[in-house]
């Protein structure tokens, strides 16, 4: 999970799911309490069903 | 967009009873320059004390925690005044005539965050890696007012250095300039007309915008919520970029870089021989991933409407821009425009590990302004104006980078202009 997916893509990760910003990957202080609870297992779930998924190349998981 | 600037050459700083420049001496009267910064509401809120100090070339003064370094200047004809939009009104600068007090800086110095500040030397080896050894600096200690939050604190010294350099800056409205010089650039039809057989290149200018003190202003605008747009570049000579950036030392652009750019410069010096310099496109480095592709794909676009042959693309900082680096080379490349990229090194203390954190072969032509992690052992200074509580926390600094004897073990980086992705330094590789 990172923000600058292409640095992710440089290094020769498998699996990438985009997040938020570098200084905030997995929230936004923009939202609420509630929504960024909502938007973090959003990315988390993502992040696990990729985990889950074979990949034959580098894979981005568009959220 | 015609611009004559006109250097007054500065011989010496004098502190005196008057402010005046007279015979190539500035005379400064403190009191005077502290009571023109502190009719700001913001600094007279958030800064709790000013003290000035005159550091010369060659003397034993280490500079620290260095914030910004700023060119007094002023307009004495055509529209506007020098920093519109935060310390002149809005309007458009970059034509008539500036005088610039060459040979000299305001420095403003003192603790903003702690870690990001920097160091210059007058003398030693320390010295030899800083631009602003070789100027006459004027330092502004500031204090902050205890409890301001530190991104009020910051836009309050901002305002306080580039207040100071304005006031500096009108004492030599009247003063006959020791030489002049005329910049011009075209409109887009016109300089086709002028230069028809000649490559048409622009200068593509990141500025630093992370946020959280990592920010530049346009026009007062901040860069993060800008997309990429076009600029004159004799609006840059008039300020109309200024730094608000507490990073890495070694590669921020301070005010003065701004003011100075050496790529605005040589592009000049070859316009109307080598090249067309048609205009610089100003594009930001924000923490979205959104914002990077966004804004890169301005800047390509930019490139392909002004049907330039090629450009120059100059970085501020490093890591996570590295990105908006290589994705605007590669943009640019892939519309039909040739590419040389300005950057500098994070090789590890050895050199030997990967200097950026991205890279892509359409990058295949690039200047370096050398390696950050270099270890330097700066040894001790007579005197210090600021303080050296942070030498150990600055970036490029370790616990212990302060020797109990005074002498500095740090890498790099600590050193203010040191890797200067603007190519502003001497330091470089083939």
């Amino acid at each position: 999970m990172c923000t600058v997916t292409p640095i992710s893509m440089t290094v020769g990760a498998n699996r990438i799911v985009p997040t938020i910003a570098i200084p905030h990957p997995l929230g936004n202080p923009a939202l609420t309490h509630e929504e960024e609870y909502a938007l973090r297992k959003k990315l988390v779930t993502r992040a696990l069903e990729a985990l889950t998924t074979d990949v034959k190349d580098q894979t981005i998981f568009e959220v | 967009m015609k611009l004559e600037l006109g250097f007054i050459q500065i011989k010496d700083i004098q502190f005196s009873k008057e402010c005046k420049v007279e015979n190539g001496t500035l005379y400064v009267n403190a009191d005077e320059v502290k009571a023109f910064v502190f009719q700001d509401d913001d600094v007279k809120a958030c800064v709790k004390e000013a003290c000035f100090d005159i550091a010369r070339p060659g003397e034993s003064v280490r500079i620290t925690p260095v914030k910004d370094v700023i060119e007094p200047r002023v307009k004495v004809e055509g529209p506007g005044g020098e920093f519109p939009g935060v310390i002149a009104k809005v309007d458009t600068v970059g034509t008539g005539k500036t005088h610039v007090l060459r040979g000299m800086a305001v420095v403003t110095a003192g603790k903003i965050v702690g870690f990001q500040e920097g160091v210059i030397d007058m003398t030693g080896p320390g010295a030899d890696y800083t631009p602003f050894s070789k100027l006459l600096n004027l330092v502004m200690v500031c204090t902050p007012v205890d409890g301001v939050k530190q991104h009020e604190y910051e836009h309050a010294v901002r305002i306080a250095g580039l207040r100071a350099a304005t006031f500096i800056g009108e004492l030599g409205r009247n003063v006959q300039p020791d030489e002049t010089k005329d910049f011009e650039t075209y409109g887009i039809k016109e300089g086709m007309e002028k230069f028809p057989n000649l490559p048409r290149v622009a200068y593509v200018h990141m500025l630093q915008s992370q946020g959280l003190l990592h920010d530049t202003y346009v026009y007062g605008v901040d860069a993060k919520r800008s997309l990429t747009t076009i600029i004159n570049p004799t609006e840059t000579m008039d300020g109309a970029i200024i730094s608000g950036n507490c990073v890495s030392a070694c590669d921020k652009n301070t005010t003065y870089h701004h003011q100075n750019n050496p790529v605005v410069a040589d592009l000049f010096a070859q316009h109307g021989k080598t090249l067309n310099y048609v205009c610089n496109i100003i594009t930001n480095e924000n923490v979205y991933l959104a914002d990077k592709q966004r804004s890169s794909d301005w800047s390509a676009k930019l490139c392909r409407l002004l049907d330039l042959d090629g450009v120059i693309v100059s970085q501020e900082g490093f890591g996570n821009p590295d990105t908006d680096l290589i994705m605007n080379t590669k943009k640019i490349e892939q519309v039909g425009v040739k590419t040389t990229i300005i950057t500098d090194e994070y090789a590890g203390q050895d050199g030997k590990s990967q200097s950026l954190a991205d890279a892509d072969p359409l990058a295949d032509a690039v200047v370096t302004g050398g390696n950050a992690n270099m270890p330097v052992v700066l040894p001790k200074m007579d005197k210090v104006i600021g303080t050296l509580d942070y030498v150990d926390k600055i970036a490029g600094g370790h616990a212990g980078s302060l020797r109990p004897d005074g002498t500095i073990e740090a890498e790099l980086q600590v050193i203010t202009g040191a890797t200067n992705e603007m190519g502003f330094n001497c330091l470089s590789a083939r």
